[in-house]
């Protein structure tokens, strides 16, 4: 069995103009919360080891198998917290918004399932600061499920009462990297932490904690209902499931699809976003910035958790496509996307605090047309040094910095070489160049 | 006790450690910015990271070699580990990592009061480039005013936190935080707050880079040229270890010196800018009522026996009132010099000003006690009791003595006053209407105007002894610079009236009690100063 049509997404029409908001009376009926209900009768072991058997892996970008990281909880350690990463700011993503924008009780039903299935006491959705309306829709969501019970209650069975709060961020990237989150959701700067203690032995307010995206709890009602066999479907061997892929840049209709995991970046394309727009392919983003990107000869490139190692780039991520053509400047993209993480670097680890910035000067100087042959070779070693070494920083962002800059130069040299001119002479700054061209 | 392997060598530690901290306790060093033992671990300038191969938890005698680099600051050393320092991928790090520091650090070492003393110049010469490659326009960063006695140069600031930490965990104060993100971001103090705490000085101490500087000491001196003397604080009853650094008989500043067990790596800002009265306000020639007298060292002494020995025919007639102030020897030997000319001389002691209480300052996560001011503002009261303990006999207390004037029966006061005048009401108060009034003073005021005799002696900078702190710790300090001209130290005065021989020995008085039974002073030694390690030499380059 392949698959069959919309599982995250049945609720929503593809229609635009009939999409609207689902509330928790529609939501029931259409048979919401009954996987709750079946969970409950449940013990908590059958359900982890439910969700093992499904294969189900984190939708965050990681693709963390979530069974495994609900196992790292140390035993008899309470209270225990739940977050739920929706700090969706990975340029090109947006498939956790379009899903809770029309059916936020999906979420809240996946968070009662592992606050039961985890013995959790709070749980704290973490909400992207720019994401005003849909903090609005999930408090409101929240209120109907408060009234219907389905939190504030005792957990049957125990003695753990729980509850679910909507936590706003500041507008800030990093703070979607798990620990950066967990920083900010206590009121402090969204600086990563340093590992050990990992969050899952000591977490938020330095009480055992898991983090999981808001897609991956999303999944969680649906493997409940089906099983883990069905989950398992759907997808490639190591990838199961039905996956949200938002796609945008240059197609005719950008927006969030679902398909099984493993489907063809060409079949997204072509099939759901109505092609590309103007020009031909000629490289695509496969989820966020910071995977890299994939190559002209990529285009069909399988979209699956292991596209790492087959395609040159760091993995699926959030499986947010952009799409770029023949008409795409390729430096001025890549300039763009520098930019983003040199603004978005937290500060905290020198490497990826001067590095992103030093490549974003640079960048800026190879657009404005003085870029030097050396630059080349240098942009590569700063995307090494920086985050290429496993662990020269605290997190991921440097990396993931890197593997931008490191993929476009690999796959486009010849965009970047053709703005490198071999008569600037080094040691004049941009700053300098816009003096004598005044 | 466990063992690891750094770079070839062998790192042995006790207890729980991390890499880092092993093999700086070895005199090993690897680079190291943010981490700092006195404050938590951030692990974010990232120039420490090693290369490790773990025992197997398994098997103990297979190695694995971990596939990341790791942060040596944070990783617990094991033994049996093997770390590798200076291997190509460390160095490789070592190497960007300061590469990136440098990349918008202005070149100003030359106007830079830090210049060598610098982490960033030392690290700088092993790993850093001759040349930048850095072709982009430096990011500019204001200078800012952010506290009594200290400023800020963002431009210098490499972001180790260390400041910022220091304020959340030592004083507790929490006046400092980083602004702004990524590579905009700057140290600054919170709107309206400035950085004024009683330990404000310290974040000078700890930034590794000439960001953090002391309005007192800028621009003053070039620190190669300072000499550091190991020495004790002399404002507080605490004993803080401190190191004077002087060039050519003038002091410059002090700074803490590590003592685990009194004040770890911290002084407080009266200790650090307190040190003022060496250099001003100075009695410099002996006087009578005031006046100035032309007397040899010599001719002085001979006065100031005179002047005892005038009305010493009647036992108990003289007092003398010891001060706090002055190491445990020279009060010592002043106390023995009275008792000679008259066993039942009189012994008291101005006592030392009490400021209020102790201020303790705790880690507001933990509660752990970090720091102490002392509310007794005094070096040695335990010293100075210690010797009114041995000598014993006509002992009083220092309210008793205007009485005793009154009543006729003391004839003959010499008072040790403290550098400070913290005693100068009372004492002006217990000797009113003495018929010889002798002093020995570091100042021109106070008491000299209506002594029949006062004599010039020097500050605890200019001789060496030691004090007994509040817990009854004895701690040695060592002279730092000569006495000022035609100044001398009480301790020498009282050498040449006890017609001892050569010249006055602290360690020689040190015997003598001693051998009186004040055992505990047998064995008083200077602490091991612990110098930064050196990093390069000369020679090296």
């Amino acid at each position: 069995m392949a698959f069959a049509g919309p599982v995250l997404l049945k609720r929503i029409p593809d229609d635009p103009a009939k999409r609207k908001l689902i509330n928790i009376d529609q939501y029931m009926a259409t048979g919401g919360y009954e996987s709750l209900r079946k969970a409950q009768a449940m013990t908590p072991e059958q359900i982890i080891q439910l969700v093992i058997d499904s294969n189900l892996r984190g939708r965050g970008g990681a693709g963390f198998p979530c069974g495994s990281k609900w196992k790292f909880l140390p035993k008899d350690l309470h209270p225990r917290y739940l977050a739920v990463n929706f700090d969706e700011s990975e340029p090109g993503t947006f498939k956790d918004r379009y899903l809770t924008e029309y059916d936020p009780h999906v979420l809240l039903e996946g968070i009662a399932i592992a606050a039961f299935a985890n013995r959790i006491t709070t749980s704290y959705i973490y909400i992207r600061g720019e994401y005003h309306l849909q903090a609005k829709i999930l408090e409101k969501a929240l209120e109907e499920a408060y009234a219907k019970g389905i939190f504030g209650q005792k957990i049957p069975g125990t003695d753990i009462v729980h509850n679910c709060y909507v936590h706003r961020g500041a507008g800030a990237y990093i703070c979607g990297e798990e620990t950066g989150l967990l920083e900010s959701l206590e009121g402090k700067r969204g600086w990563p932490r340093i590992k050990p203690p990992f969050p899952a032995i000591a977490g938020a307010f330095a009480k055992p904690t898991i983090i999981n995206n808001v897609e991956t709890l999303a999944c969680l009602p649906y493997i409940i209902e089906y099983g883990a066999d069905w989950f398992k479907s759907m997808g490639t061997a190591s990838s199961a499931g039905p996956k949200l892929f938002g796609v945008s840049g240059l197609v005719h209709k950008p927006g969030v699809y679902e398909e099984e995991l493993g489907i063809k970046m060409s079949t997204l394309i072509e099939k759901y976003a109505g092609g590309i727009k103007g020009g031909k392919y000629r490289a695509a983003i496969p989820g966020g910035v910071s995977m890299g990107v994939l190559g002209t000869d990529q285009y069909d490139a399988e979209l699956d958790f292991d596209i790492g190692k087959k395609y040159n780039v760091l993995g699926l991520g959030t499986a947010g496509v952009i799409v770029m053509t023949d008409k795409t400047d390729l430096v001025v993209m890549l300039r763009n996307i520098v930019r983003f993480f040199a603004h978005e670097s937290c500060g905290q680890c020198t490497p990826c605090r001067e590095g992103t910035a030093w490549m974003h000067k640079m960048l800026n100087r190879i657009v404005a047309g003085y870029g030097k042959p050396q630059d080349f070779d240098l942009l590569m070693e700063i995307g090494l040094s920086m985050g290429s070494m496993p662990g020269t920083t605290i997190c991921g962002l440097a990396d993931g910095a890197n593997w931008a800059v490191r993929t476009f130069l690999q796959k486009f040299p010849e965009d970047f070489k053709a703005r490198l001119k071999s008569d600037h002479v080094q040691g004049v700054t941009l700053d300098a160049h816009a003096a004598a061209a005044v | 006790m466990p063992t690891m392997d750094v770079d070839g060598k062998k790192v042995v530690w006790d207890g729980k450690k991390m890499i880092l901290q092993a093999c700086l306790d070895a005199g090993m060093e690897i680079p190291h910015y943010c981490y700092h033992q006195g404050l938590s671990i951030v692990a974010s300038c990232r120039i420490c990271l090693v290369e490790i191969e773990s025992p197997d938890p398994k098997d103990p005698a297979k190695l694995v070699k971990v596939p990341k680099l790791v942060p040596s600051c944070q990783t617990p050393a094991v033994d049996g580990m093997k770390v590798h320092s200076i291997s190509p991928k460390s160095v490789a790090n070592q190497k960007a990592v300061m590469e990136f520091l440098l990349l918008n650090h202005p070149l100003d070492c030359p106007v830079c009061d830090q210049a060598g003393e610098c982490h960033l110049q030392d690290y700088s010469y092993q790993y850093g480039r001759s040349e930048s490659r850095f072709d982009e326009d430096k990011a500019k960063k204001p200078k800012k005013d952010i506290g009594k006695h200290v400023v800020l140069y963002s431009d210098r600031c490499i972001m180790c936190t260390r400041c910022v930490r220091f304020t959340r965990e030592i004083s507790g104060t929490g006046e400092l935080a980083v602004f702004g993100r990524g590579h905009r971001e700057e140290i600054d103090v919170f709107q309206g707050r400035s950085l004024d705490n009683p330990l404000s000085g310290n974040v000078i101490d700890i930034c590794p880079v000439g960001a953090l500087l002391d309005k007192d000491f800028l621009f003053t001196q070039r620190v190669w040229f300072l000499k550091k003397t190991p020495s004790i604080s002399p404002f507080s009853s605490g004993g803080e270890n401190i190191s004077i650094e002087h060039n050519q008989g003038r002091v410059y500043r002090i700074k803490p010196r590590f003592n685990a067990d009194v004040n770890k790596w911290w002084i407080s800002d009266d200790i650090r800018y307190g040190w003022d009265f060496i250099h001003n306000n100075r009695l410099q020639t002996p006087a009578a009522k005031g006046v100035p007298q032309e007397l040899s060292a010599a001719q002085s002494i001979g006065q100031l026996d005179q002047a005892v020995k005038k009305n010493a025919a009647t036992p108990g007639a003289t007092i003398l009132v010891l001060n706090a102030f002055d190491t445990t020897e020279e009060m010592f030997l002043a106390a023995q010099w009275i008792r000679r000319i008259d066993p039942q001389a009189w012994l008291t002691l101005a006592e030392p000003k009490i400021d209020g209480e102790d201020q303790v300052f705790k880690n507001p996560t933990t509660g752990a006690v970090t720091y102490t001011l002392r509310a007794e503002k005094a070096p040695n009261r335990r010293g100075a009791e210690k010797v009114l303990a041995k000598l014993a006999g006509n002992v009083c207390k220092l309210a008793d003595v205007q009485g005793k004037i009154k009543a006729g029966q003391i004839k003959t006061a010499m008072v040790l006053t403290d550098p400070f005048g913290h005693a100068d009401a009372s004492l002006q108060t217990a000797v009113a209407g003495v018929d010889t009034l002798l002093v020995l003073s570091t100042r021109p005021d106070g008491l000299v105007s209506q002594a029949s005799l006062a004599l010039p002696v020097c500050t605890w900078a200019e001789k060496s002894g030691v004090f007994e702190n509040y817990s009854g710790l004895i701690q040695a300090f060592k002279q730092a610079i000569a006495p000022l001209e035609n100044t001398r130290s009480t301790g020498s005065i009282f050498w040449d009236l006890m017609d001892l021989a050569g010249t006055y020995d602290p360690a020689a008085v040190r015997r003598m009690m001693s051998e009186l039974g004040m055992t505990e002073y047998a064995a008083v030694a200077l602490p091991e100063h612990h110098e930064k390690i050196e990093l390069m030499q000369f020679t090296d380059l």
